[in-house]
């Protein structure tokens, strides 16, 4: 029950820090010039029409566009840091056989699949906002809709074995290399041209790094938070199982 | 009381080991062939459909352009056939329980395996190279060097098989099978491809800077190969004792 | 005598494996003296065979220790897999290679010398060696079953695992086999799985109850009355514990 608590006052925490980013985004952040996207100027509207710039690129909605960013990095990042839990569990879980572990890392999975789907929900809208289409084969998308398929092959390869350790024992192993072939895919990106605007960290303004700083802090509690949910209403389910087993016994 | 029988130990059985298994895994095939004719009918196969998804592009098309994306598609694919061969035979008997009782270590079981799909998919690869030059590759002349086009070869088999084998010892176990193996293998394979492909265009297609585009490649491949075999390595053991 | 094996073969102490709430084996303990032959009964999901695999090193207690021939099954396993064998229903042979191929198969697995003089040897005690060229999978069920005999001494094991040897055998079989186990039973120990239970009982020194994991019945068979022991094994059979 005080897991469920936390969990939930976490949520609420995080949910606030991230509503409050969003509004600070939109109403006090200046707008800013980030990477081979330029702004030639603040435009009122959130949907203005398409424009040509000295970079070359069409965009549109470029003010939309940067504010999605408060949104996307934020679940970007969680994604890959949830990921990285649910790894450490499932070689934990190689170490010792433990069943918690299996949970621990099948539910941070599930939660890394929320997340990843969140980041490629607001990437698409990102690209359709700052280059017109829904969709580039452009490294650094693929290689993350890679990192999807990966997850959603996690959750294939666990609902093809019956057999409970077994099935803990694959799909832990899978884990692991899925999230070693994920820092791979990255530097693969760095190493082709890519068109993926990049935003130096210096570079950014006080007052759009205030909101992103939150937005990050938020989106992580929220992360945290879902996560801790979901093991509290875990745990209970198992404890009803032990019950169920010691009275047929 | 029986006595222990003198025997061979440490790196000098290991390397026995080794060779017996890869050497009854290549006797099996060869006496079965199963995997070896349907991985080539495949690749053939392949060839077909290519030339059907090419049959509208026109005569200004220059088949060069994608043909290392092509040959690699054919790699992946007939690979995946292969892949499981060696284990089906362990699980279809038993045998694998007989060889997990045997003083064997299993990182020599990983690495029997993997030589043994590393050679079949060479194989392949000799087969369908020439077939897919004479089909498609007959008008074109070659732009870069063509002993590069073996070396990417090399190094795109090695990741291939390592990581095949060990997801493929997973899959063997599973209800989906070859499905559940392609789910799991062709995202893993992502960067590896990628870096295949850049590598082959370069030494096909040639042009500017074509020496710096493959070695870059190379290096890619060469990284993907040692972080993807050394991880498989190590969860081999788990998997394969479970 | 030599260091083959200690006085104790088997040593179980509070051997416990569980998986979250699943538990297969709770709380085992027995002894069995050296030359001993175990008979170990009990209904399906008893733990019977998770015990084996835990003693032939196969799988690791979650809590607990088991020694066999004096080396611990998860420290020493690599040693002991040198001195134990295993025969199971299935043959645990490869059906496309020969007779003599899967036998210098498994000798080179355990790394033994001259390998083909031993496989001789073996294959001339079990009455194959007329077959010795011919491929597995012409063999019949006790010719398969005289084959795997052949494949479990190679290595001239201490304890030897036999699990439900008889089932699938025909009568002409069983006797074949019984002749065979009879000849080399005093050299080493047995430990056994079976259902039936007047085998069982006839060959055994010890005998071993099991239901859900856990132990109903040790004991020697010189303290067994039989017809008390039928009765605990009917009911647990039955009901699934006595």
């Amino acid at each position: 029950m005080k897991q469920l608590k936390v969990g939930l006052v976490l949520l609420a925490i995080g949910g606030i820090l991230t509503t409050t980013a969003f509004f600070m985004a939109f109403f006090t952040a200046e707008v800013q010039r980030f990477g081979t996207v330029t702004l030639s100027e603040r435009i009122q509207t959130a949907f203005p029409l398409q424009d040509e710039t000295e970079a070359g690129f069409a965009y549109g909605r470029p003010w939309f566009s940067q504010k999605i960013f408060y949104f996307h990095v934020p679940v970007g990042l969680a994604s890959f840091l949830v990921f990285g839990a649910a790894a450490y569990f499932s070689i934990r879980f190689l170490m010792t056989r433990r069943r918690e572990y299996d949970t621990k890392s099948r539910v941070g999975m599930e939660t890394t699949l929320m997340f990843v789907v969140l980041t490629m929900i607001t990437g698409v809208l990102w690209t359709r906002a700052a280059w017109s289409v829904w969709w580039q084969w452009e490294p650094r998308l693929t290689t993350y809709f890679i990192m999807t398929l990966l997850i959603i092959g996690y959750f294939v390869l666990r609902n093809s074995i019956e057999d409970e350790e077994l099935r803990a024992v694959y799909s832990a192993a899978f884990a692991s290399i899925a999230f070693i072939n994920a820092p791979i895919s990255y530097a693969v990106t760095r190493l082709i041209p890519s068109n993926h605007p990049v935003v130096p960290k210096s570079e950014m303004a006080v007052s759009n790094l205030v909101p992103f700083l939150i937005a990050i802090a938020g989106m992580l509690m929220v992360g945290f938070a879902i996560y801790t949910i979901r093991m509290s209403e875990e745990r209970l389910s198992e404890r009803v199982g032990v019950l169920k087993e010691a009275l047929e016994s | 009381m029986a006595e222990a029988s003198v025997r061979t130990r440490g790196r000098s059985l290991a390397w026995r080991q080794f060779k017996a298994i890869l050497r009854k895994d290549i006797v099996m095939e060869l006496r079965t062939k199963e995997m070896v004719t349907s991985m080539g009918i495949y690749a053939l196969l392949t060839m077909v459909i290519y030339q059907i998804a090419l049959s509208q592009a026109g005569t200004a098309f220059d088949p060069r352009d994608i043909a290392a994306g092509l040959l690699w598609l054919a790699f992946v694919f007939t690979s995946m056939l292969g892949l499981n061969r060696s284990l089906v035979h362990e699980k279809d008997q038993g045998c694998l329980e007989a060889l997990l009782l045997s003083p064997v270590d299993r990182p020599v079981i990983f690495f029997a395996k993997a030589v043994g799909n590393v050679i079949f998919l060479l194989i392949v690869q000799v087969f369908t190279i020439p077939v897919f030059a004479f089909l498609f590759l007959q008008q074109s002349a070659y732009g870069g060097d063509l002993w590069m086009i073996p070396v990417a070869l090399v190094g795109g088999a090695l990741g291939i098989a390592g990581v095949g084998t060990l997801l493929a010892t997973m899959s063997v176990n599973t209800k989906g099978k070859d499905v559940v193996l392609a789910v799991l293998f062709i995202p893993l394979m992502y960067p590896l491809l990628l870096a295949c492909v850049s590598a082959t265009t370069a030494a096909v297609l040639g042009g500017d800077g074509y020496v710096q585009q493959f070695w870059s490649a190379m290096g890619i491949i060469a990284a993907y190969d040692a972080i993807m075999i050394a991880a498989a390595y190590a969860l081999y053991e788990f998997v394969i004792g479970a | 005598m030599g260091d083959t094996c200690s006085d104790r073969a088997v040593e179980v102490r509070g051997l416990t494996r569980t998986f979250g709430v699943r538990r297969a084996l709770d709380d085992v303990t027995f002894d069995l003296p050296r030359g001993s032959f175990l008979s170990i009964f009990g209904p399906n999901g008893a733990g019977k065979t998770t015990l084996v695999k835990v003693l032939t090193t196969l799988m690791s207690p979650s809590k607990g220790s088991a020694r066999v021939c004096g080396l611990d099954v998860v420290a020493d396993a690599v040693e002991l897999r040198e001195r134990i064998g295993l025969i199971s229903h299935n043959p645990l042979l490869y059906p496309d290679l020969s007779a003599e191929e899967n036998l210098l198969f498994f000798a080179e697995m355990y790394g033994i010398d001259d390998p083909v003089g031993r496989v001789r040897e073996l294959l001339l005690s079990v009455e194959l060696d007329h077959r010795r060229l011919d491929l597995v999978r012409t063999f019949s069920r006790g010719m398969l079953q005289r084959l795997s005999i052949a494949r479990s001494l190679l290595h001239k094991p201490d304890v030897l695992f036999l699990d439900e040897p008889y089932s699938g055998l025909d009568p002409h079989a069983v006797e074949i086999f019984d002749s065979l186990i009879a000849q080399i039973r005093e050299d080493h120990t047995f430990v056994m799985i079976s259902h039936d239970l007047t085998k069982g009982l006839e060959l055994c020194s010890h005998a071993l109850i099991l239901a859900r994991g856990k132990v109903v019945l040790s004991a020697p068979r010189l303290e067994i009355d039989e017809d008390e022991f039928v009765a605990t094994y009917r009911a647990t059979v039955g009901t699934g514990v006595a």
